[in-house]
C-alpha cells in the first residue's frame, strides 16, 4: 500500500498549491479596486474608432502606446491636445501610437473637435464608459503609457506638456 | 530506525499503530499498562505516520496535525476580528479610503488603513490562512478517514483479552454451559437491539450505526466546498456587485455582461402630511414611500461584441423593481438603490418660423446626442455644424462645452434658402429660454449674419420637449457562488446530524473457560451504552448494575 500513497500525496499537495496559489495571487493583484497599476497589462479594449472601424490594443502589439482619456468639455484635455498631436507626429515612425479615448461624447462633437485642432492620431469612442471603468479613470485627462512589451510603464493624471510627454515617450522606448 | 511492529498474533502492523490491526492487542508503550485504551481511529496508524519522513511527508505531517489546525483556526479568528474594528472598504461605493479612515478615526484610523486592515477579508494573508485551513481540512481528513475505514471494514471478531478488559465498559463473570452455545443464544437479543452480530465460535462482535463515524468527515467535505466557494468568488463572472445609473426611457448596457436594462418609468411617492405622525411632521422631513423602476431586461443575441454595429436585443425579463423586490433573471439581480429627479433634456422638436410673416416651415427633431445633421424645411435646408451641451465661452471668447450633460445646450446651424447668401448663413439656437437670454442668442446671431431678423427656431408647445425625467440608480448583483455556499452548508448540516444523532456502538465478548469477558465501546453517550449492555446481560440471565460496568477513566 505504501507505493500507491506517494503519487496521491503529491497530487493532493499539487492541487492545493495550484488552487491556493491562484486564490492568494488573485488577492495580491486584485487589491480590491481592480484599477490597473504600473507594471500591469492594460485592460483589453474593443472600441469603435473615428475612422469607422473597431480597434483593440492587439493591433498595437510590440509598439509603445500612449492611451489618453479625454473629452471636449475638459479644459486640460483640450489644452494638452496639441502636445499629443505634436509628439504623435514626432514619434509615429518609431513605433509609438497615441490613442485618444473620448469618454462618452457623440460622433459630431468628437469629429468637429478633432478637425478643428487637426488631430489625426487614432481616436476611439468609449460611448458606454467601458474603458473608463476598466481603466479606473477618475480625473481627466488621464494618460497611460504602455511600453512595447505591453506593460503599463507609468500613469499620468492631469495635463501633460510637450516636454514631459516627450520624456515619457523616450523612456518607453529606451527604459 | 527499525521498530518491531509485529503483534504476537502474527500480524504485521504499520508504524504508528496503537492497537494491533488484527487482534486489537495494545502495542508498544501501551502494551503493559492497565489504563483505558486509546480508541481513536480504532488504534490504526494515521497515514502520515511514517518511519522515515521525507520533505513531502513533512509538509503532509504539518497539515495533518490537529494541533496545527487549531492554531490556524485561532489565528484566522483573530485576523477576522481585526476586520470588524472599523467599517470595511467594501461597504462603500464611491469613496476615497486613503482619507476616510484618517478623517473619521484620526491616527488610529490612518494606521488601520496603512496596515491594510480596511480590506482584511480580501488581503493576501487572510486568503492564505483560509487556504491553509482548507489544506489542513483535506489532509487531516484523508490522513484519518482512510485508516479508520480500513480498520472498521476488516474487524476481527475475536479480540485480544486485553483489548476487551481495557475498554471503558467492561464486564467479567462466570457463565454456565458451553461457551459457543452461550454466544449463539446472545445473538438474538443483540439483534433485537439493532446490532449487526458476527460470531466466531465463543467470540462475538455486535455493532451498530457505524455510519455516524463518517459524520465529521462529511462535515469536512461541506467545509471544503464552502471554502472553495468563498475563495473563488473573485473569478470573472461569478460575482458582480456594482451600482449604475439608468436614465428613464433609455436602454443602458450593463458592463461586463451581455445584458441591457431599460428603465421604462421611474416613480417615487412620498408620504403625505396626513400619513405622518405629528412628531414626525415637526421634523419637516420628507420621506419616500415607494420607489419603483419599471425595468425591462434585454439579452443581446447578435452583434454584441462589435461596437460598429447596433446590438440585437431580445427581451428576457420585465419587472417593477422596488426596494427589497429586485428584478431576478437567472441569478442576475437588480435592486433599487437610489434615484435622481433632475430632469435632463433628451430632445426638442422646434419649428422653423418666418419672423416677418409668421409662416411655419415645419418641425424637426433635434436629439441631444447623435442628432441628425441635415434637415429640409420648406424651401430651407439646415445643416447642423456644431453643438455644445453645456454652452460657455472660454477665455479666448470661443464657444466651448463645460460638460457632456445637456445643461445649456446650443446648436450651430448653417441655413441655406431664399433671401439668404448662397454659401448660407450661420445661426445659433439655444433650446432653453433661460439660455437664450443668458447668452443673448439674438446678439450672437446678429454677429453671425443676422438670420434672426428673417427666421427663428422655436419650440411651439410643451409636448415638443422631451425630457429624461429622472434616473434610477440600481445595484446590479450576480452571485453564482451562493448555491455552492448553501450546498456546502447543507453537507455540513448532514454531517452534524450523522455524527450527533447516531452513535457508533460496539460490543465484543468472548468466553474463556466459562468466564465471560465483555467490552463495549462507543464514540459518545456512554450512559446509553452501559444501559444497553446491562439490559442485554439481564436477558441473558446476568443481573448487573449499570454503574458496575464502568471501567473508570476519562478517556472516551
Amino acid at each position: 500500500m505504501g507505493k500507491a500513497r506517494r503519487p496521491v500525496q503529491i497530487i493532493i499537495l499539487f492541487i492545493i498549491v495550484i488552487l491556493g496559489g491562484y486564490a492568494v495571487s488573485a488577492a495580491v493583484s486584485g487589491g480590491g479596486s481592480g484599477k490597473p497599476a504600473v507594471g500591469d497589462k492594460p485592460p483589453a479594449i474593443k472600441l469603435l474608432g473615428l475612422d469607422g472601424s473597431v480597434h483593440t490594443l492587439e493591433e498595437y502589439k510590440g509598439k509603445a502606446v500612449v492611451i489618453n482619456f479625454w473629452a471636449t468639455w475638459c479644459t486640460y484635455c483640450v489644452s494638452e491636445m496639441p502636445a499629443l498631436q505634436a509628439q504623435w507626429q514626432k514619434w509615429r515612425d518609431q513605433g509609438v501610437v497615441v490613442l485618444g479615448i473620448n469618454t462618452g461624447e457623440d460622433e459630431m462633437t468628437v469629429r468637429n473637435f478633432t478637425e478643428q485642432l487637426g488631430v489625426d492620431f487614432p481616436v476611439l469612442y468609449d460611448s458606454d464608459n467601458e474603458a473608463v471603468q476598466s481603466y479606473g479613470v477618475v480625473p481627466m485627462p488621464t494618460t497611460f503609457f504602455v511600453d512595447p512589451k505591453g506593460k503599463i510603464a507609468s500613469i499620468h493624471e492631469g495635463e501633460l506638456n510637450l516636454a514631459t510627454l516627450n520624456d515619457q515617450i523616450r523612456q518607453l522606448l529606451s527604459p | 530506525m527499525i521498530t518491531n511492529t509485529k503483534c504476537e498474533c502474527g500480524h504485521q502492523n504499520r508504524v504508528g499503530t496503537v492497537l494491533c490491526e488484527a487482534c486489537g492487542k495494545p502495542l508498544g508503550e501501551h502494551a503493559n499498562s492497565t489504563e483505558l485504551l486509546e480508541m481513536r481511529y480504532d488504534g490504526a496508524a494515521r497515514r502520515s505516520q511514517r518511519a522515515n519522513p521525507n520533505f513531502i511527508d513533512k509538509i503532509w505531517n504539518f497539515f495533518s496535525s490537529v494541533k496545527v489546525a487549531i492554531y490556524l483556526i485561532i489565528i484566522t479568528l483573530i485576523g477576522a476580528s481585526l476586520g470588524t474594528i472599523f467599517e470595511q472598504e467594501s461597504n462603500f461605493i464611491n469613496f476615497d479610503p486613503s482619507t476616510f479612515y484618517k478623517e473619521k478615526y484620526g491616527t488610529i484610523g490612518a494606521i488601520y488603513y496603512k496596515l491594510g486592515l480596511s480590506h482584511t477579508y480580501e488581503s493576501w494573508w487572510f486568503v492564505l490562512l483560509l487556504v491553509m485551513i482548507g489544506a489542513s481540512l483535506v489532509i487531516c481528513s484523508l490522513d484519518r478517514v482512510l485508516p479508520l475505514y480500513k480498520a472498521l471494514s476488516k474487524q476481527k471478531v475475536r479480540k485480544h483479552l486485553q483489548f476487551l478488559t481495557r475498554q471503558k465498559v467492561v464486564y467479567q463473570g462466570p457463565v454456565e454451559g458451553d461457551g459457543a452455545s452461550w454466544t449463539e443464544r446472545a445473538v438474538k437479543p443483540l439483534k433485537k437491539k439493532g446490532y449487526r452480530v458476527h460470531t466466531d465460535g465463543d467470540a462475538l462482535l455486535a455493532e451498530k450505526q457505524r455510519f455516524s463515524r463518517w459524520g465529521p468527515y462529511v462535515i469536512h467535505i461541506g467545509l471544503i466546498i464552502f471554502l472553495l466557494a468563498v475563495l473563488f468568488r473573485g473569478l470573472p463572472g461569478l460575482n458582480i456587485d456594482e451600482h449604475y445609473w439608468f436614465p428613464e426611457g433609455e436602454i443602458t448596457k450593463i458592463p461586463d455582461s451581455n445584458l441591457y436594462l431599460k428603465n421604462e418609468k421611474f416613480t417615487v411617492e412620498y408620504y403625505s402630511e396626513e400619513e405622518m405622525s405629528a412628531e414626525f411632521r415637526e421634523t419637516g422631513k420628507i420621506v419616500p414611500k415607494l420607489f419603483e423602476t419599471k425595468a425591462v431586461l434585454y439579452e443581446c443575441t447578435a452583434d454584441c461584441d462589435d461596437p460598429s454595429k447596433e446590438p440585437v436585443l431580445q427581451e428576457v425579463e420585465r419587472h417593477d423593481i422596488r426596494v427589497n423586490d429586485p428584478l431576478n433573471y437567472k441569478g442576475f439581480k437588480a435592486y433599487q438603490f437610489d434615484f435622481d429627479l433632475t430632469p435632463k433634456l433628451r430632445s426638442v422638436t422646434p419649428a422653423l418660423v418666418n419672423v416677418k410673416t409668421g409662416e411655419q416651415y415645419g418641425k424637426f427633431r433635434l436629439d441631444m446626442t447623435n442628432p441628425q445633421q441635415q434637415f429640409t424645411l420648406g424651401p430651407y435646408t439646415l445643416e447642423l455644424k456644431n453643438k455644445f451641451m453645456d454652452f460657455s465661452l472660454n477665455e479666448q471668447g470661443q464657444p466651448v462645452s463645460k460638460s457632456k450633460d445637456p445643461n445649456a445646450p446650443a446648436f450651430l446651424f448653417l441655413i441655406k434658402g431664399p433671401d439668404l447668401p448662397a454659401e448660407g448663413s450661420q445661426y445659433i439656437y439655444f433650446p432653453k429660454q433661460v439660455d437664450k437670454e443668458r447668452f443673448q442668442q439674438d446678439a450672437i446671431n446678429d454677429k453671425l449674419g443676422g438670420v434672426q431678423n428673417t427666421l427663428s427656431l422655436d419650440v411651439l408647445a410643451m409636448e415638443d420637449v422631451d425630457f429624461i425625467a429622472s434616473s434610477s440608480y440600481l445595484n446590479i448583483r450576480v452571485d453564482r457562488v451562493m448555491p455552492f455556499i448553501w450546498l456546502g452548508l447543507g453537507i455540513v448540516m448532514l454531517g452534524l446530524i450523522m455524527g450527533f444523532y447516531w452513535h457508533h456502538r460496539r460490543i465484543w465478548l468472548r468466553i474463556d473457560d466459562g468466564i465471560l469477558t465483555l467490552g463495549g465501546h462507543t464514540a459518545k453517550n456512554w450512559f446509553g451504552l452501559r444501559r444497553e449492555v446491562a439490559s442485554f446481560l439481564k436477558t441473558m440471565g446476568i443481573e448487573v448494575d449499570e454503574k458496575q460496568l464502568d471501567n473508570g477513566g476519562n478517556r472516551s
